[in-house]
């Protein structure tokens, strides 16, 4: 994408006026985007990003520029520019090595996505939505849609860093929304992958569609949760989120490194029930979180958070790295060229225990089962979070009971992981988009069925 | 190559291969932004972007595609793109590009010298936020973000039927995040913060004001507890009632009325809301950052009552849901940034404001909650059925007083219901975004607590 020689010009450049580090992060993207409403073909775009990123660091400070013009003569204003933030004192003077690194691209794609693709896709986007509206009369309307994402980055640095990577996205969204009287409920299913076509090829779209339809079509159904605080079951797969929200944004060296985490300095500590142990790791083939690299060129990694509710590690960027006097685990991650590398989670789980779901379900008198999550968000300074639950029903007398809609649940990070007290042995990772500092981007979120002996419960009373 | 040299070419090959009318939607924007943590320059951002879409007719479809890079080797890519798009296509709709308006209000959201504010100057003032809001209360325990910026931003739309629109805005801002602590080894933490704007001068930014509201937001909530699940009156501050109406802002567009998405289908003419309530979209106010002349097809906006005392007058329309339902467009077509499709959105959404304040709505309810902030919004709401449930932050109101700080809560209804039972709206609009709600007063929500 940029010649060598350029690279090495711009970097003294960034140097100029005495910063000690500096780095450049050139994208180029295609991504296309196909969206089916009611099963016809409403809209199919494609569009290119382009644009490169220069940081320049001195100590803690940090000066982020981007540009979508890569002539050298613009990058070197803008590298100086940028330097001009930077009032550190001698002009640096290092020689820099660049060393090409060919990294070993782990995540094997099988067929490149470009838009001869697109009418297969529509084809296979026909079928999700023939299967979604044809599970209930109550379905009233689908919204599918199929999006493809080529993203080619090089990452070149001061420390002599050169590096390249391609990395490939696929994704399936599917909604459905069913309709009773003047009640309206949607559903939703979006499977993803670190993968090309082939990922849409070999998916179970009919299962997929159905699950859609189910949520949406038992939802309209449902009448209002219970509010109050109650045992919550949490079923495998995308209710990971559970964590990702009340404590994997917390282990986040942006969060940690300035004190503003409610999990700083507690390494070594009990911060969740014996029974959890959670780990973010960038490197399970082809998952839609995985990168071969970070955003700042480093290798990603399996990290362990916390081993039976200890402790154990952060996920730390380059900054937070130098703020924390700790190695980068391979976690500096950013959207594109537009935004700086954060500390960010790849793919977030908790392990497998020794229950089975239905021993979870058994064993609770009263409380709600959650088998379906939607999004949530958290404050990681006071570690209060809420997420939504997309499906879910009552437990009764130890069975599964009557459906209901509107749960949302809110709680606080470490008294949450603290109060769950069954693990089950069926971990599964579900897709989502992560908004934070440095964007939104690809993350799954895992677990087997966990069950919280207390949580608030945010349904509508008397209804 | 720049813009105008790069859209005659693009016109012209696109003309060779087969496309019979052409747009070009052209966006960029430059800002410089600085913010501070613990006395030192956290970060320091200056950027410059831009990008352009591309639609045209061919075969009767309009395709779309977009790029960020301005080249020739991108000519070939948008070309070739959006006549795939095109090919694709199922929705039998005609499409077609608009000539203009004749007639275009000046709105005034420009000036040259803003983004021209030296840096040094948004630098002392990160700092000094900073300074004035750690020395403002001993219960602050880290400013986390105090920052400055300066911005502005280009849109130009050029077709081959002779539109030609192009805008330009300005905008200054400062903010301010602290975390709160009643002592150093409290284990209890509150975050708050504050912003202000000005589309004039930086200087204009009460950068004193910014810090010690954010210090008022934080410390505020110190020694917050959750209520009994009950249902309660809620008052809804200006900005959480900003908040849920950003949310359900979608309903009002023709576009997800068509598509099913919204409940108010088939309720043109009829009563929907209380008559107490009246909704506009206004792009044509004073002073407002997101004001503007002309909509993402380069129609002339002007202003319309979606809701007038309870009734729904209209819907908000493009071009081709006005086409499809048989009515003028209400200069509504939007685009989300340069990459997408022209959509349906609105410019300068507003509950139109009451006549009481915020204090004298407290002070009249006997039980109830204030709330002052909303989270989980992306998640915790449902704009086709109307439903949510939100997690929340507040005060507690016993005999007409704030009597102590609420968390752990949430609370749950619905949009349209809610529309239905406003008992009392507030005059305290702050128009910071597109979408404004004054402080709206319920008789009854849910809420789930201890």
């Amino acid at each position: 994408m940029l010649q060598e020689q350029v690279i090495y010009r711009v970097l003294t450049a960034a140097l100029e006026t005495g910063a000690d580090f500096a780095e450049i992060f050139a994208e180029d993207k295609t991504s296309g985007r196909l969206e089916m409403v009611g099963g016809t073909l409403e809209s199919s775009l494609s569009g290119r990003d382009y644009g490169v990123g220069i940081r320049i660091l001195r100590e803690n400070f940090s000066v982020y520029a981007y540009t979508n013009d890569s002539s050298e003569q613009n990058l070197i204003a803008t590298a100086r520019s940028a330097a001009a933030a930077i009032r550190g004192g001698a002009a640096g003077s290092r020689v820099m090595d660049l060393r090409r690194t060919v990294i070993d691209h782990r995540h094997v794609i099988g067929i490149m996505p470009d838009s001869s693709q697109k009418k297969r896709n529509i084809e296979l986007m026909r079928r999700a939505h023939s299967t979604a509206a044809a599970y209930d009369p109550s379905i009233a309307q689908t919204k599918i849609h199929a999006t493809n994402q080529l993203q080619n980055v090089l990452i070149a640095n001061t420390e002599g860093l050169l590096v390249q990577d391609m990395r490939v996205y696929t994704r399936l969204g599917i909604s459905a929304v069913a309709e009773d009287g003047d009640q309206k409920q949607s559903g939703f299913s979006g499977p993803g992958a670190y993968a090309g076509h082939e990922f849409l090829e070999s998916l179970d779209i009919e299962e997929h569609a159905r699950k859609a339809s189910r949520i949406a079509v038992t939802m309209v159904k449902a009448a209002y949760a219970p509010s109050g605080r109650l045992p919550v079951i949490i079923d495998n797969g995308f209710g990971g989120v559970l964590f990702h929200e009340a404590c994997g944004h917390g282990l986040e060296s942006t969060a940690v490194a300035p004190g503003s985490s409610v999990f700083a300095g507690k390494i070594g500590e009990q911060v969740a029930s014996p029974l959890v142990t959670a780990v973010d790791d960038g490197t399970i083939l082809n998952a839609w979180g995985s990168l071969n690299i970070d955003d700042e060129g480093a290798k990603t990694q399996r990290n362990v958070l916390i081993e039976n509710g200890i402790l154990k590690g952060y996920l730390i960027d380059r900054m937070g790295s130098r703020r924390m006097g700790l190695p980068s685990t391979g976690s500096g991650r950013r959207q594109s060229y537009k935004f700086a590398p954060a500390s960010r989670m790849n793919n977030t789980f908790i392990c497998n225990g020794a229950s089975t779901r239905e021993e979870i379900i058994a064993n609770t008198e009263y409380g709600i089962y959650a088998k379906s999550m939607g999004g949530g968000s958290v404050n990681t300074a006071t570690s209060d979070f809420n997420f939504a639950v997309q499906e879910a029903y009552i437990i009764r007398n130890g069975k599964i009971a009557e459906p209901v809609k509107g749960a949302t649940l809110i709680g606080k990070g470490i008294d949450c992981l603290s109060k769950i007290d069954m693990v089950g042995n069926n971990l599964e990772h579900g897709q989502g988009m992560c908004g934070s500092v440095s964007g939104s981007l690809p993350v799954n979120c895992g677990q087997p069925t966990i069950r919280v002996s207390e949580m608030t419960v945010g349904g509508r009373k008397g209804e | 190559m720049n813009i105008e040299e790069f859209q005659k070419v693009l016109f012209a090959q696109g003309r060779e291969a087969g496309f019979t009318e052409m747009e070009i939607y052209y966006a960029n924007g430059r800002s410089t932004s600085v913010s501070v943590l613990k006395g030192e320059i956290d970060a320091y951002n200056i950027v410059e972007s831009g990008g352009l879409s591309f639609r045209g007719l061919i075969g009767g479809k309009m395709g779309y595609s977009s790029t960020e890079r301005l080249d020739y080797e991108s000519i070939d890519y948008l070309l070739d793109e959006a006549g795939s798009n095109a090919e694709v296509l199922e929705n039998e709709e005609p499409e077609e590009l608009f000539a203009g308006s004749g007639h275009y209000h000046s709105v005034d959201t420009y000036l040259a010298s803003l983004i021209k504010t030296p840096p040094g100057q948004l630098i002392e003032a990160a700092l000094a936020m900073e300074r004035i809001a750690l020395n403002a209360d001993h219960r602050i325990d880290m400013v986390r973000r105090s920052a400055a910026s300066v911005s502005e931003s280009e849109v130009l739309i050029v077709n081959t039927k002779g539109l030609n629109c192009h805008r330009k805005h300005s905008s200054a801002s400062a903010s301010i995040y602290v975390l709160a602590k009643e002592s150093k080894d409290a284990k209890e933490t509150v975050t708050g913060g504050w912003f202000d704007f000005s589309l004039r001068s930086f200087d204009d930014i009460d950068l004193e004001g910014v810090a010690l509201t954010g210090v008022r937001e934080a410390v505020s909530k110190l020694g917050a507890s959750t209520v009994p699940s009950d249902n309660y009156p809620i008052i809804f501050r200006n900005d959480a009632a900003t908040s849920l109406l950003s949310s359900f802002a979608s309903v009002f567009s023709a576009e997800s009325v068509d598509k099913g998405f919204s409940r108010l289908k088939g309720k043109l003419g009829e009563q929907v809301a209380g008559s107490n309530i009246s909704i506009i979209d206004d792009p044509l106010m004073e002073n407002v950052p997101s004001s503007k002349a002309f909509d993402a097809e380069g129609s002339a906006t002007a202003r319309h009552e979606l809701i007038k005392d309870g009734r729904l007058l209209t819907f908000l329309h493009n071009r081709k849901t006005a086409r499809k339902a048989g009515v003028q467009s209400t200069a509504n077509a939007a685009k989300g940034g340069y990459k997408g499709m022209v959509e349906v959105s609105h410019h300068n959404l507003y509950i139109a404001p009451g006549t009481t304040s915020l204090s004298e709505i407290i002070r009249e309810t006997e039980r109830g909650i204030l709330i002052v902030e909303l989270q989980g919004l992306h998640a915790g709401t449902n704009a086709t059925s109307g439903s949510f449930s939100l997690a929340a932050i507040g005060y507690l109101i016993e005999h007409g007083e704030i009597v102590r700080p609420v968390n752990q809560i949430t609370v749950s209804g619905n949009f349209f219901e809610l529309l239905n039972g406003i008992e009392r709206i507030g005059y305290d609009s702050r128009f910071i975004g597109s979408c404004t709600s004054p402080t709206l007063k319920v008789s009854s929500l849910s809420v789930s607590g201890a």
